[in-house]
């Protein structure tokens, strides 16, 4: 039980639903497009999905913190997922969406916007149908890998979200990039 | 209750309710540091402060606790579930006897001691000596747990709904009644069941066949809940549980409802209203007790299971009512003054900030309709939108004057305990800011203070052969600066000793062997994590809770704080806030596509930048020497430079700088909205606002920019001058 | 309210609901509903023009939904007006339907 909810990160405000506790648990993901390949976040994190819009560009970042956009009041921050792993940044399309993730940091609800090439489905995945990550051979890091899920017969990346928008990580790659623009204003 | 006790008593629940749910976090598996550092930080407030105003009762016993949680910290013993028990039976007697407190009682009274004593003594097998008991502990954590399981650990109501058919049909709408819910609670989880749904050609679009399972939190009274459902009472099958029901009654309730056991069962359990094993073990219970072992149980009467759910709802209800009740009195009974709940005051200023907002965007579609009647119309509104903003965040201003008293207290303990003669001077008491501010500099200014007193002022023999007068002074002084509020605090002592500081830093690794640092920039090594002076652990300050946890707190609150100390003379702590976290009057400006926005206190003048083509980093003027950032620069803004830009003349603790952009846009109300844990390294941005065309708009970091270019201005300063000295050897 | 038929790029069918999607035109609905998820293999439904949305209309949905599975064929809502994806969230189903909920950029908070 204890060790169920410690793997899903609770969503306060949400339902804290994850108290599912059977050897088989059957989990909720939305799917989605990033650089041709399908990706898997578990739909507890996933507040709500928007169209591209309207976006402030933050300066002295570094490129995969896309900038902020107005979320009925709040400003939230935009990753760009694609250059969060290494890649290039996202060309918006029509079909590009923020798909807005909500995460519990230090005992704060934080939300972030996460851009894809585009949203495909909401889908149930047994947690039969889930391998662990494999070591190597797959694009991203290692440690953002929850597991790869079995979908219709094709793998799907499912992300480990805490780890790939890990508060710190980010606040940690960011003052190091705003030192780099420090030294080259002072020059 | 006088009003020193009155404040102890009431920061010391809130660090109980801190440490209470850092030790729940903990049982749940959380091994974060920042979590036990968090718990043992609280436990430590409540110890420090219970000190200060001399409630020896709690201040012995959070010391036990303390030393608990101090071990676990250095990683000394591991968390367990029979320690977290203790520690929580801990926290509640610090309730209790807070609440004697409350009562006038200053001392426990014998049965509350002896239950201390007992907590205490369940606390000893971790303040040492361990090992032997391991076995032991881990029997023991099984048991609590097989403990807890036996009722649900739930605080949410649980409402079953299955609405009648002819719902529809009488013109109600099941969603309206669930909406209508939210005014009592918040809906923790809604299951909605399609079950009894026909076959597509069976169906009849206008029967109701749903039914839901909710989870519901809220402190509503049953009564109040079943009020929602009044109107279609006669025609929908209700079933409300309270919180915390036992098994047994949500067994009953999967009984009474239509659907399959089993399906209800896992409802419940993806609802949170039941744990797997609660449900299992509940299930095999009941059959083997009843018939056979087929899974399902028998059906009972249905009535019986009714009466028994409401024999169960009456006393829970009347009993939390009657607490209410008491409560609600007492409250009344403590003021003449009208009270508001500080969240009701929260709320208003975000609707007014949400209206500043709205105001904005009004206005810029009246001046785009180009309407002259619209205009005039949206700009009296924001005129009064404006005194309306003043008004309400005026209901937030207090005075510092309170929070500085209590240091009058602080201080002749201190002096006692200590056997130091030290005077407190306040200037400044009247300034006023930020209720929300004020909240959140109580701590760190405690902390400075105590250190002042503590480490800064010298026993009376050594000032003696200083030749300084015996009696040390600490000053506290606030005032108002270019739409900061600085607060100081002073002291006449020894100064912070510079060699101590970097050999401790070194000592710590904080620093490096062979680094060279300033004197400044060695003064400033007090605020690194890790960093604490005093090697004896004394009851005021030390263990190492101390000044980067101030910095913390205060850059937290947009704030910063900044040391100067001269040897033997004392030193002097800087803390510069904004005067509110709410909304600002800013300047609007604009570079390349970008909107930035200036607080308007810090803006001095706005000139135009005559000359573009020469490649400098500083005007002219009046005669003065004004060094500046370009934006555009800085940003790495795209785009051409315009023929016209422009300087913004600020000025932050003293210092002027300018700030050049493309385009000047006028003032502009501005609701601060923070960026977030995300940015909270980045340098040059304060935050952020929205504009009346809903864009988001950064601000600027004014103190971050100035120190900036006054930096660059430094190096450059140095670097011309190594380049004169390298002409004139080559002449 | 209205609906209307069209043949997407991909040759899906797709219907446009338009107006109050509710206990008023509960038996039209499930008529039109019924009818085309029986007669096409992949139905897209745009309930972007959706004004409202009862619980009648939802149930409409849920019973289209199921109708989809109970024949192996494909139904998918396409677009989501403010009060569809209300209620849906509202009633936890998103799962149930499982298309994601695109909110439109700028729409007004």
């Amino acid at each position: 039980m204890g060790q169920v909810i410690q793997q899903a990160p609770a969503v306060r405000g949400k339902p804290p639903t994850v108290v599912t506790g059977s050897a088989v648990d059957i989990q909720q993901y939305l799917t989605f497009l990033l650089s041709g390949e399908m990706y898997a976040v578990g739909i507890l994190n996933v507040k709500e999905i928007i169209e591209y819009g309207q976006l402030t560009e933050i300066p002295m970042m570094p490129a995969f913190i896309r900038g902020v956009i107005n979320l009925r009041g709040s400003v939230v921050p935009v990753i760009d997922l694609s250059a969060r792993f290494g890649g290039r940044t996202t060309e918006t399309s029509r079909r590009t969406c923020i798909v807005i993730i909500e995460l519990v940091h230090e005992d704060e609800h934080h939300d972030i916007g996460i851009v894809v090439d585009a949203v495909s489905e909401v889908l149930e995945v047994s947690s039969a149908d889930i391998e662990p990550a494999p070591s190597f051979g797959a694009k991203i890091r290692a440690d953002f890998i929850a597991g790869m899920g079995k979908i219709a017969g094709k793998f799907v990346i499912i992300l480990d979200i805490q780890k790939v928008l890990s508060v710190d990580e980010i606040a940690t790659l960011a003052t190091v990039s705003d030192r780099g623009a420090q030294t080259t204003a002072g020059v | 209750m006088d009003e020193v006790l009155n404040v102890f008593s009431v920061e010391a629940r809130e660090q109980l309710e801190a440490m209470e749910s850092g030790l729940m976090q903990l049982e749940q598996g959380d091994r974060d540091p920042e979590t036990i550092n968090a718990v043992f930080r609280a436990a430590h407030t409540i110890k420090g402060g219970a000190g200060v105003v001399e409630i020896h009762s709690v201040e012995k016993f959070t010391h036990v606790l303390e030393n608990v949680l101090d071990r676990l910290r250095n990683g000394e013993i591991e968390v367990s579930g029979e320690m977290i028990s203790a520690l929580l039976l801990g926290c509640d007697h610090i309730g209790v006897l807070l609440d004697l407190v409350a009562g006038g009682q200053m001392e426990a009274d014998a049965d509350t001691a002896r239950a201390g004593a007992d907590i205490s003594e369940q606390l000893k097998p971790f303040l040492g000596q361990r090992k032997a008991e391991a076995g032991k502990l881990t029997e023991a954590e099984s048991d609590v747990q097989r403990e807890d399981s036996a009722a649900a650990v739930n605080d949410c109501w649980h409402i079953s709904l299955r609405f009648g058919r002819n719902v529809l049909k009488n013109g109600m709408d099941p969603l309206a009644f669930l909406r209508y819910l939210l005014n009592l609670g918040e809906i923790a989880n809604m299951a909605t069941l399609t079950d009894a749904l026909p076959d597509a050609d069976e169906m009849d679009p206008e029967l109701c066949y749903l039914g839901f399972e909710i989870s519901f939190r809220s402190h509503a009274s049953k009564a109040a809940i079943e009020r929602v459902f009044d109107f279609c009472r006669d025609d929908c099958e209700l079933h409300i549980l309270p919180p915390n029901s036992k098994v047994e009654e949500f067994l009953g309730l999967i009984e009474a409802l239509p659907e399959e056991t089993m399906r209800l069962g896992e409802i419940l359990v993806k609802s949170g209203a039941l744990t797997r094993e609660e449900l299992d073990t509940g299930l095999k219970r009941q059959s083997t007790a009843k018939v056979g072992a087929d899974g399902t149980a028998p059906l009972p009467p249905l009535g019986n299971i009714l009466i028994q759910q409401n024999s169960v709802q009456p006393e829970i209800v009347e009993a939390a009512a009657a607490k209410q009740k008491t409560v609600s009195e007492k409250k009344a009974a403590e003021a003449s003054l009208i009270r508001i709940h500080a969240d009701k005051l929260d709320q208003l200023i975000d609707l007014v900030g949400e209206l500043v907002i709205a105001g904005a965007s009004a206005n810029l579609l009246a001046k785009k309709s180009g309407e002259a009647t619209l205009v005039e119309a949206t700009s009296v509104l924001s005129r009064l939108v404006e005194s309306i903003r003043d008004s309400a965040l005026q209901l937030r201003m207090v005075q510092i004057g309170e929070t500085f008293n209590r240091f009058h207290r602080v201080a002749r303990d201190v002096s006692k305990e200590l056997n130091k003669e030290i005077e407190l001077v306040i200037n400044g008491a009247e300034t006023e800011l930020d209720k929300s501010v004020v909240e959140k500099i109580g701590d760190p200014l405690m902390h400075l203070v105590r250190n002042a007193m503590d480490h800064g002022i010298e026993s009376a023999a050594v000032r003696a052969a200083a030749g300084k007068p015996v009696r040390g002074r600490v000053e506290l002084n606030a005032f108002h600066d270019s739409g900061s509020i600085v607060i100081e605090v002073v002291d006449d002592g020894g100064g912070l000793n510079k060699d101590r500081i970097q050999a401790k830093a070194i000592e710590k690794g904080v620093i490096q062997a062979g680094e060279t640092l300033s004197d400044q920039e060695v003064v400033n090594l007090i605020f690194e994590p890790g960093f604490s002076t005093v090697e004896k652990v004394t009851n005021l300050s030390g263990r190492g809770v101390g000044m980067d946890v101030v910095r913390k707190n205060i850059t937290a609150l947009r704030g910063s704080v900044d040391v100067r100390t001269e040897p033997s003379a004392g030193s002097r702590f800087t803390i510069r806030l904004p005067l509110t976290l709410a909304i600002i009057d800013g300047f609007l400006t604009g570079v390349g596509k970008a909107s930035y926005v200036i607080p308007l206190d810090m803006v001095i003048e706005c000139i135009e930048l005559a000359d573009t083509s020469a490649n400098r980093d500083y005007i002219n003027l009046r005669g003065e020497v004004l060094p500046f950032v370009r934006l555009r620069e800085l940003f790495e803004v795209s785009g051409e430079r315009p023929t016209r830009e422009n300087v913004v003349v600020v000025q932050y603790a003293g210092q002027k700088a300018g700030i050049v952009v493309d385009q000047l846009l006028g003032e502009f109300q501005t609701v601060i909205k923070p960026l977030g844990t995300l940015f909270r390294n980045m340098r040059g941005i304060g935050g952020s606002t929205i504009l009346g065309s809903g864009e988001v708009a950064l601000i600027l970091d004014v103190q971050a920019l100035v120190s900036r270019s006054a930096m660059a201005e430094e190096q450059k300063a140095r670097a011309t001058q190594g380049g004169r000295l390298l002409e004139a050897h080559g002449a | 309210m209205n609906i209307t038929s069209q043949t997407t790029a991909e040759g899906a069918t797709r219907l446009l609901v338009e107006g109050e999607f509710g206990i008023y035109h509960a038996t039209d609905i499930r008529q039109r509903l019924i009818e085309d998820v029986r007669a096409h293999p992949v139905l897209e439904l745009d309930l972007s023009h959706v004004s409202e949305m009862d619980t009648a209309g939802f149930q409409l949905l849920a019973m289209a939904k199921r109708e989809s599975q109970r024949l192996g064929s494909d139904l998918r809502i396409v677009g989501h007006s403010t009060a569809v994806r209300e209620v849906i969230e509202f009633f936890n189903m998103v799962a149930f339907f499982g298309d994601p909920l695109v909110i439109p950029a700028g729409e007004p908070g």
